[in-house]
């Protein structure tokens, strides 16, 4: 018997990565040491904590979840597999118990590669070194011996190792248990004396029966106390950050990142019950991680100089990949984007004020907003995509309008040109500030978006939705409160405007049959690609809207927007929940491509090709594509009833 | 043939062969019951999955033109202990049974005489419970070549996925009234488990099709909390 007599399942081996680089001999061999085993949908075949593995399991058909539990018996999706991929190959290296849960989301038919066969592969194949990265997570050992921060590391494209080191890492092995802790009344001096003696970033403020109150940390000694002038005497309770929040110590590495991204803080309490065991800080989560998620925002308060600006969005990157391989959500990315973009562009302008003064053209004679239109006014600009921006200011006479619009312009010139420079590009159709039609008075936005809703000609409509997305950034007052009323008053008298807006919030229509043929004819050529955001965001961004509006809604990102539809019942709840996953889900594959596509150095296009997906991201993509289009029959259904009403 | 039947006929027969002397895979085969719990978890057992593919459906006149055949241990088939091999019948293939399993007088010219093969295939199974879909044909067919290798016919357990499947799946029938049976063909049960078959109609094929439904029917039983091999031999056993 010299060939292996089933070749259909040598076969689909062969297109398994990396199986597809072993010489037929091998391939044949690693075939005839498999075993088939079947899991039924919900069985759990991995259970964190079990013994190390004994198998490889390479998924023929079915699926499975990659999860972790808390303590709360919160459950974490980590990864998602499917046909023709692989999991517990780390715990089979490493010969360490299993870090995650695998549970089958559906029947599962898996092909066992004994485990001593397999890392008999990895030792004789790079490409098998390389896929399952165990390297990284030695490397990673070394350098933090070595005291050195492993954060390139983290973009060489290998991601096993380093989930697993932050997946598995507790809270209670990375954090610091020398905790200092002092009474309220303890003044700042004493404080600060104790925290340089001992060597500590922070100190614990306590009351008398040992519950935390709050934390005061180097930081917090700089800025409030030797910044704000405060006498050493002042008593630690007025500058402590509080409340302190705390994390349990069988809590993992990754979710006290999150805690810390969520609440913007640097420290955590690590708690066990009630009682305080140690603190644990975004520096040593940087000894794992190599990246400061937490810090990245604040990097960009440190900048001092214009110069500083052209490196700045090489922060941002690194971070919201290491999220994106730790499972994060949608939500979270966008948010430390937006976050990270808003303290850019509030920067920018004190910079450039600063200039201006130091020019001798003097401040700003009025107060002003920076608007955020488009994606940026949604919270949802999670990539450098082009930018769409405008500026109001304070109302004042007409004589002075011409020379205040003329200041303004200056400074949104030289903000717009910096904005370039940090890597976003300048708008095509001139949708920026330093245009004088969107560098405008109270006054004068009010105009323009009362226009807007007057306007009948179809071919303007589709252009001017993103500007109903503004927000103000960098405001010196509330100019978009009032400006929202006032829109929603007019667009009341105007039931036409809507029902306008929402014949065309549908677009296009999502291409079900081009993925369902694809997933038929997996090995035939397909040239034809996927614009994620044209059929895929667009749509939920548009009908997000339009309702928004319709409702009067304060909030301009679309996951919220489509969460508060839901309370109001205008979306049935669980239609609405679906509708956000498919939105994250899409949102996420698009922050991927961008990433793979900017580490490649190539020019970024939400053009996606499916034969690039893995077997159950082509599965989400199409059950999000139905929700989607299910969506789209939705709206044409209301605005259709509107009409005719 | 239940449990207490094939005791006791090995028994009487392990009585009646009394002190001659066997070659080693007949004193093996006689044994074959030896030490088997009832109260053990059927997963524990090594099963053997096999298929025949033969000239005609007639199995005393018919012949086998290729054998293939699976080991399932802890429940998972091993994919490295396989048995599959053609062999030539001695007597021409009629065309209607090319039709099925195409394998035609040119692929067979240089295989080796059915006893030849069956000698190394009974030698595969050993002392493990054989399963097949419709295993009376399969064990008829097994039997006459064990018979007239050692004089008796094979000691093994036997079990039947399409016994398992009426038991499993279909609403009891005791008459035969609703015709439901259709449904455990072996291409009815793949459909229903989405299994992709590969190499249909080729003994090895059919036998990995067989093994994966297999797979299927212990692993409800397991979830029924029916597990033993006392359940097993109950629900599963050929029926004659």
């Amino acid at each position: 018997m010299g060939d292996f007599p089933l070749p259909r399942i040598k076969d689909f081996i062969h297109t398994v990565v990396p199986f597809d680089t072993l010489r037929e001999e091998d391939l044949t061999r690693a075939v005839s040491r498999m075993e088939i085993a079947y899991f039924p949908r919900g069985e759990v075949i991995v259970r964190s904590g079990d013994a190390p593995a004994q198998f490889l399991h390479i998924i023929k058909s079915g699926s499975v979840k990659v999860t972790l539990t808390d303590d709360a018996g919160n459950e974490m999706l980590i990864d998602l597999r499917g046909e023709g991929d692989c999991f517990g190959a780390v715990s089979l290296l490493q010969g360490v118990k299993a870090l995650f849960d695998v549970t089958a989301r559906e029947d599962v038919i898996a092909f066992l590669l004994p485990g001593e066969y397999f890392r008999r592969l990895v030792e004789t194949y790079p490409t098998f070194k390389r896929h399952f990265s165990f390297s990284l997570a030695r490397n990673i050992q070394a350098s933090r011996r070595a005291n050195q921060a492993p954060g390139s590391l983290l973009t060489g494209g290998q991601s096993l190792g380093l989930d697993a080191i932050l997946g598995r890492s507790l809270v209670s092995e990375l954090m610091t248990t020398s905790v200092l802790a002092c009474a309220p009344v303890t003044p700042v001096k004493a404080a600060a004396r104790r925290m340089t003696k001992q060597r500590v970033g922070s100190i614990i403020v306590e009351d008398q029966n040992g519950l935390p109150l709050g934390i005061i940390t180097d930081t917090d000694l700089r800025v409030r106390v030797l910044a704000g002038g405060l006498d050493a005497d002042t008593p630690v309770t007025e500058v402590m950050s509080q409340p302190m929040r705390t994390i349990h110590t069988k809590a993992y590495a990754f979710e006290a990142m999150l805690e810390m991204i969520r609440h913007r803080v640097h420290h955590l309490g690590v708690t066990e019950g009630e009682r305080l065991v140690g603190v644990i800080s975004d520096h040593d989560l940087r000894v794992v991680t190599g990246a400061a998620p937490v810090g990245v925002v604040r990097d960009v308060d440190k900048i001092s100089s214009v110069d500083e600006l052209e490196l700045i969005h090489q922060r941002l990157d690194p971070v919201l990949e290491m999220l994106l391989r730790l499972g994060g959500s949608a939500e979270y990315m966008l948010e430390l984007a937006t976050e990270f973009n808003d303290s850019l562009i509030t920067k920018i302008l004190e910079l450039s004020e600063l200039e201006m003064e130091h020019e001798g053209l003097g401040r700003a004679p009025v107060p002003y907003a920076w608007l955020a239109l488009g994606s940026a006014g949604r919270r949802e600009q999670a990539l450098r995509t082009c930018q769409m921006n405008g500026l109001i200011f304070a109302n004042l006479p007409e004589d002075r309008w011409r020379k205040t619009q003329g200041w303004f312009l200056t400074l949104a010139k030289r903000a717009v040109e910096r904005l370039t420079q940090a890597g976003f590009p300048t708008c095509p159709d001139g949708l920026m500030a330093n245009q004088p039609g969107w560098c405008l008075s109270e006054a004068g936005w009010q105009d323009t978006f009362l226009r807007l809703i007057e306007e009948k000609d179809i071919c303007v409509m589709p252009h001017s939705g993103p500007l109903f997305d503004f927000r103000c950034v960098h405001a010196e007052m509330d100019f978009c409160e009032p400006l929202r009323q006032i829109i929603h008053r007019a667009q009341e008298g105007n039931r036409q405007f809507l029902a306008r807006l929402g014949r065309l919030a549908p677009g296009e229509r999502p291409p079900l049959g081009f993925l369902r043929e694809f997933v038929v004819d997996k090995a035939g050529q397909y040239q034809a690609r996927l614009d994620l955001k044209l059929s895929g965001l667009q749509p939920v961004v548009r009908v997000a809207r339009v309702l928004a509006m319709e409702q009067g809604l304060k909030s301009t990102s679309t996951l919220d927007r489509l969460a508060e539809l839901a309370r109001r019942g205008i979306l049935n709840e669980r239609f609405a929940g679906d509708l956000r996953e498919a939105f994250s889900f899409i949102t996420l594959l698009r922050i991927a491509r961008h990433l793979e596509s900017r580490a490649a150095g190539r020019e970024h296009d939400s053009q996606l090709d499916p034969a690039s997906l893995s077997a159950v991201q082509r599965k989400m993509l199409k059950e999000s594509f139905a929700v989607i289009s299910q969506l789209q029959e939705f709206v044409e259904q209301r605005y259709r009833a509107q009409m005719i009403a | 043939m239940n449990w207490g039947l094939a005791r006791l006929r090995n028994k009487v027969l392990q009585l009646r062969l009394g002190g001659r002397s066997l070659d080693p895979l007949a004193r093996e085969n006689l044994h074959a019951l030896e030490g088997l719990r009832l109260d053990s978890p059927a997963r524990e057992h090594n099963f053997v999955v096999m298929d025949l593919e033969t000239t005609g459906l007639d199995p005393t006149r018919d012949r086998v033109v290729s054998v293939g055949a699976f080991r399932l241990v802890q429940g998972r088939v091993r994919l490295g202990e396989v048995f599959s091999e053609l062999c030539n019948p001695g007597r021409d293939i009629p065309v209607e049974s090319i039709k099925v399993h195409a394998i035609v007088p040119d692929m067979i010219k240089d295989a080796r005489p059915a006893w030849e093969v069956f000698e190394d295939f009974l030698a595969f199974i050993g002392t493990d419970i054989l399963v097949a879909h419709y295993a009376a044909f399969d064990i008829y067919i097994l039997n006459l070549a064990m018979k007239a290798r050692t004089g008796f016919g094979l000691q093994n357990l036997v079990l039947d996925t399409v016994e398992m499947c009426r038991a499993l799946l279909l609403r009891p029938d005791p008459y035969g009234v609703y015709g439901d049976f259709r449904k455990c063909g072996l291409d009815q049960l793949a459909e229903e488990y989405g299994l992709e078959v590969p190499e249909r109609h080729t003994a090895l094929g059919d036998a990995m099709t067989t093994a994966l439904i297999f797979q299927r029917f212990l692993q409800r039983m397991e979830q029924d909390g029916e597990g033993s091999l006392r359940d097993l031999m109950r629900i599963g056993s050929m029926s004659f």
